[in-house]
């Protein structure tokens, strides 16, 4: 059980009235105000709580409708199951009194949420006791612009705990994960990184942007912690103590470049990302690809991580007469951008082709503004093999029907935390560097196919093109497997 | 307060369920907590209290013979569990301004 808080009010309004302002954006408050495309079940909504205050920034809980019942004669409902920054219920119970309305919110927090409020504010609170089992420490966002695509991540890592613990665990000891959410800012992921290792971590899996990714690498450089980028990235970091998997952006550039012109008629291209070193590299290896494929670039742009307004690149965008828009945003910010390029007219003119572009992002984008997008990566959900319908069948069951979809970012987790538990057992000692010796030469069946890891940053696996339908993408297997260096 | 204390005292699922109740509460009597948690008796919900207390979450307040109960203004859970219950309370306010002003007069005069 967790604890649940309330809050009342009555309001001289018809239930009707009250329930048809939910999603509205007409400035009822920001639970009413939740972002959503349509209030239906099933349909995915960001709430932005001002929890920073007035002037600070929102944080957005990320979650899905899950129930939904218009107030008739009868009481109505909406259900929300949150999925970030905890897991929990949102309930909107609206109940006819007397002339007017009883509206009650009730809200689930349980420990974790409440841990992560906890130190979200700032109370300083002691590192989790040490425990019998091997600790693994995760690094993910579960708040700032990568929540959007982290939402499964925690979910796939216990499944992939719980996976390797019914097999014997590590050497005869439980797998036990410690979550740190590095807030997407790369001060905060190396604080988080710091505490992780103070827990007994002695390996941790980070699945965040480059960014923190290399600010965490700086800040336990003088550790024996073995530190491993799960997600698509631009390598360079790779070392006796550091392991990169994921797709790189020259791979996914030279898989995707050719059918992209081919699909927009064009060849020409602009580049707009934000301005931290993954989106800077996807630029660098598209003038690379684009020279070698004939393609040719007409604009570039940059915008901070947590930009919502990019009115002056989408204009840009459009004076330009780009074919192809390579959009390297991420998360929440992709998400503003693609939206903005929709509403803007962009779509009318030009595909998008975002590399970072995964299942949970494309649904907060939404089926309306999606059309005309296209991702690459090595998973998608939609990959029709047997492993990944049964892997999928095991995340519905642990997770639900309305748990957020699944991706090539968050299954790398999921994938990572196998191929270290692997090596481990392999290594027959804790010793990171002795564990990251075998992790760097690995090979898996995984639900995304097999991977083959033969390096520090050397990770081999087939790559998908993916375009973006209602409900989710229509994918196709790309001409080569990448070998990501 | 002592932070790991407040985790311990938070795991047992009967003293959420006081926290809960003392969250939508100023003050409450043992007979009252009591009464309101059926999962348990008298007895064990006195102890809980008890639990509690020693981890700085809740703070007793006695008048003669009788205990109030209410959450320590001090503590960092309270703190976020107040933050929280402020934040949906407002929101809910901002409902209310949002649908009497959507509503027509006509409406509010047959109210």
């Amino acid at each position: 059980m967790a604890l649940a808080l309330s809050a009342e009010q009555r309001i001289e309004a018809p239930p009707g009235a009250v329930f048809a302002l939910f999603g509205a954006g007409s400035g009822a408050g920001w639970v009413f105000d939740a972002a959503c495309d349509r209030v239906v079940a099933g349909a995915a909504v960001t709430l932005r709580a001002p929890m920073g205050g007035p002037s600070g920034q929102p944080v957005e809980m990320l979650g899905r409708i899950s129930r939904v019942r218009p107030p008739g004669p009868g009481a109505g409902r909406i259900e929300i199951q949150l999925h970030m920054p905890w897991r929990g219920r949102l309930r909107v119970h609206l109940d006819v009194a007397g002339t007017g309305t009883r509206v009650r919110l009730i809200a689930d927090l349980d420990d974790v949420g409440l841990q992560w409020l906890m130190r979200r504010r700032g109370h300083a609170l002691p590192d989790e006791p040490h425990g019998d089992g091997h600790l693994v420490g995760l690094l993910t966002s579960k708040s700032g612009p990568g929540s959007v695509f982290a939402t499964a991540t925690e979910s796939l890592a216990a499944l992939a705990a719980q996976e390797i613990n019914a097999d014997g665990g590590i050497r005869g000891r439980r797998v036990r994960l410690i979550v740190g959410d590095d807030g997407t800012d790369p001060a905060l992921g190396s604080v988080e990184a710091r505490r992780l290792v103070r827990s007994g971590c002695r390996a941790i899996l980070a699945s965040t942007t480059s960014a923190t990714f290399a600010r965490v690498s700086d800040a336990l450089a003088g550790d024996r912690v073995l530190l491993v980028q799960t997600l698509m990235n631009e390598g360079g970091l790779g070392g006796d103590l550091r392991v990169q998997l994921g797709e790189r952006p020259y791979d996914q550039l030279r898989a995707a470049a050719g059918p992209m012109m081919r699909e927009a008629g064009g060849r020409r291209w602009f580049l707009a990302g934000n301005d931290y070193v993954w989106p800077q590299a996807v630029h660098t290896a598209a003038r690379r690809v684009l020279a070698e494929q004939g393609g040719r670039i007409v604009g570039e742009a940059f915008a901070p991580l947590g930009t919502r307004d990019f009115t002056p690149i989408v204009e840009a965008v459009s004076t330009s007469g780009a074919d192809v828009v390579l959009s390297s945003f991420v998360g929440a910010d992709l998400v503003a951008f693609e939206r903005q390029c929709h509403a803007m007219g962009v779509r009318d003119r030009a595909r998008s082709l975002a590399l970072a572009l995964d299942e949970p992002t494309r649904e907060r984008v939404g089926d309306a503004a999606g059309a005309g997008m296209w991702g690459v990566s090595g998973y998608f959900e939609q990959l029709p093999t047997a492993a990944n319908t049964a892997f999928l069948q095991r995340y519905r069951a642990a997770s639900g029907a309305f748990a957020p979809p699944v991706s090539s970012i968050s299954e790398s987790v999921y994938e990572a935390l196998h191929l270290y538990a692997s090596a481990a057992r392999r290594a027959g000692e804790d010793e990171p560097r002795t564990v990251a010796r075998h992790l760097r030469c690995s090979s898996a069946e995984f639900p995304r196919g097999t991977v083959t890891v033969d390096g520090p940053e050397t990770v081999s696996q087939q790559l998908f093109l993916a375009e973006a339908t209602a409900g989710g993408f229509t994918v196709s297997p790309t001409l080569q497997r990448a070998t990501a260096r | 307060m002592a932070p790991d204390l407040a985790f311990d005292a938070l795991a047992d699922p009967v003293r959420r369920e006081i926290l809960a109740v003392l969250a939508s509460h100023e003050e409450c009597s043992a007979g009252e907590l009591s009464s309101a948690i059926h999962r348990v008796g008298r007895t064990a919900v006195s102890s809980h209290l008890r639990v509690l207390r020693t981890a700085g979450l809740i703070a007793e307040r006695r008048t003669g013979r009788f205990r109030y109960y209410s959450l320590d203004p001090t503590g960092p859970a309270q703190d976020v569990i107040r933050l929280l219950q402020e934040l949906f309370q407002g929101s809910l306010d901002a409902t209310k301004i949002a649908a009497e002003a959507a509503a027509p007069a006509s409406d509010r005069r047959a109210m």
